[in-house]
């Protein structure tokens, strides 16, 4: 093991502070133009592998808030975002209600008491290559 | 050279660690993406710990920026309030439009009832309209009572009572020095006027003047450190003790165009619903001033009313009937009813369908009394939820004809001592 001089520790204090600097300055400016204040919502969901949802099930999704139907016709899915300003709807027994509002919906998203006027959304479901649920808001 | 790059790149450690701390201690956006807008907002990075403003508008769902207005992406206060609609209060009437209406909200609804916004600006509480003309009336300004001025102008092509406009009243261009000072220390309690000084006038004003009860709560929020009374809520369980920050909290004395105080300190209910002067019975200083009033006659009803006396009108008769007729009733057969949705707001009272609660003659619902099956009713306290039950006239030793049904006849047997 060769010692190391004086000289020798300055240099490599000097390189690392160099280096160091360099990376930080590099990975500051990476985040600055990474970050985005105003970013677009979030419109695809991965809900992991089709197999976690058996046949004959009705699977309720907080993010986003929706309700994953597999049935003998496939999967589909309903929004549970009430039509008249947005709240999530509550599943009962009849269907569904708006804390908010008021509204209610029947098990087919259908309504059956305003304010709202449309029904609830059905969502876009693809299944993946390798066999994942993706599911599409727009 | 390479010292100087040496020192360079030690000085930019430096510097970085320095605003790494700074950062550390500053505060974290919170981004928040209500369902309403889609669009981000970071309100939430100071105002976490404000309390959900009610079930109706909750802020996951709208957020802060579509009825308060504001900088939705800015982190610095004075920024991000800067364009803030109506300070602190966006229902301020000025500014009402902007944040309260819309045809999914609280105006331009075809459905009746539902133009809240258009409904309160043409009503008396906005207008004035009756003092107004009365004042004007007794000081030689006008020759009739007719009401031709209100706080702010305003026109209703399709009023129902005659009234399609009402021109602004302008204190300074009136001659009388009377009209001069009513307009100068009288016009305080309109909707949209800046209360008084002082706890028992607190109010704010447009929709939370009523709908955000302020007094006796506690305070929550303030600007600059400072402590500010108020309570971040909308509600339709309005106490009396707001309704009292403008109706019984002094007169105005014709003779000096002032107002006096109410000079009595009140200690309980009892005392404090209403001013000394007046009489009252039992049920209405137990009972809040929604209880019984309605909301066309506290809302308004769409027209432009001339005076209190045209928009007024449920009286003791309207619960407790005459004694030749029982109260009118109504059971419920719509799904749809308004009703439900009122109960819904406010859940004192579990209605369901086939129940039948009262109505006034108007047919507006009295959706907090219930008919029961032994011809007595019960009524939920919409304040208060107190339940209490109460029997018909028909039927007792009262003998007061149908036509004698103003409070004062009813004081004549039924007024408390106090």
């Amino acid at each position: 093991m060769t010692d190391l001089s004086r000289r020798d520790i300055l240099k490599l204090f000097r390189a690392g502070f160099l280096y160091l600097s360099g990376a930080l300055a590099f990975g500051g400016l990476l985040r600055f133009l990474d970050f985005d204040p105003n970013p677009a919502p979030k419109t695809e969901f991965d809900l992991g592998p089709a197999a976690d949802y058996p046949l004959n099930t009705r699977t309720f999704l907080s993010d986003p808030p929706a309700v994953l139907l597999h049935t003998k016709k496939g999967f589909s899915a309903l929004s549970l975002v009430c039509t008249h300003l947005g709240c999530t709807v509550e599943h009962n027994s009849d269907g569904f209600s708006c804390p908010c509002h008021a509204s209610r919906f029947d098990a087919d998203g259908n309504v059956t008491h305003g304010p709202a006027d449309k029904s609830l959304h059905s969502l876009r479901m693809e299944i993946s290559k390798d066999d994942r649920l993706i599911l599409h808001l727009d | 050279m390479r010292r100087l790059l040496t020192l360079s790149s030690f000085l930019f450690l430096l510097t970085f660690l320095l605003v790494w701390w700074m950062n550390s201690r500053a505060l974290k956006p919170v981004e928040l993406i209500p369902t309403l807008t889609g669009e981000s907002e970071y309100c939430l990075t100071c105002h976490a710990d404000l309390p959900e403003i009610s079930a109706s508008h909750p802020v996951k769902t709208f957020g802060c920026v579509s009825c308060h207005g504001g900088e939705r992406l800015a982190l610095d206060a004075d920024l991000a309030h800067s364009t803030m609609r109506g300070g602190a209060n966006p229902s301020d009437l000025s500014v009402v439009e902007a944040s309260c209406g819309g045809t999914n909200c609280h105006s331009g609804s075809e459905a009746e009832n539902r133009n809240h916004i258009q409904r309160v600006t043409t009503s008396v509480q906005s207008t004035y309209a009756g003092a107004i003309a009365n004042i004007r009336f007794t000081f030689g300004a006008q020759t009739d009572l007719n009401a031709h001025f209100g706080i702010n102008a305003v026109t209703d092509d399709e009023t129902r009572t005659g009234i399609t406009s009402l021109s602004t009243f302008d204190p300074s261009s009136e001659v009388n020095p009377f009209i001069k000072e009513f307009g100068k220390n009288c016009l305080t309690c309109h909707l949209n006027a800046t209360p008084r000084e002082g706890d028992v006038y607190a109010r704010q004003t447009g929709c939370a003047a009523c709908h955000t009860p302020l007094f006796d709560s506690p305070p929550i929020f303030g600007e600059n450190g400072g402590s500010q009374k108020g309570v971040h809520t909308l509600t339709t369980a309005i106490p009396y003790t707001q309704c009292n920050a403008c109706h019984n909290r002094g007169n105005y004395d014709l003779r000096t165009m002032t107002f006096d105080e109410r000079a009595d300190q009140p200690t309980n209910r009892l005392q404090g619903y209403y001013q000394p002067i007046a009489q009252f019975t039992k049920c209405e200083y137990t009972l809040d001033c929604v209880d019984c009033h309605t909301r066309s006659e506290v809302m308004g009803d769409g027209d432009i009313h001339a005076n209190q006396k045209d928009i007024q009108y449920v009286q003791c008769k309207t619960c407790h009937g005459t004694p030749t007729e029982l109260p009118l009733t109504k059971t419920l057969t719509d799904p749809n009813d308004i009703v439900f949705t009122l109960a819904f707001l406010n859940p004192v009272i579990d209605l369901k369908l086939g129940d039948t609660i009262l109505i006034t003659e108007k047919g507006e619902p009295l959706w907090n009394i219930r008919a029961l099956s032994d011809g007595t009713y019960e009524m939920f306290g919409k304040a208060t939820s107190q339940y209490f039950t109460f029997n018909p006239v028909m039927g007792s030793s009262c003998t007061q004809t149908g036509e004698d049904q103003s409070s004062s006849y009813c004081h004549g047997c039924h007024a408390v001592e106090r």
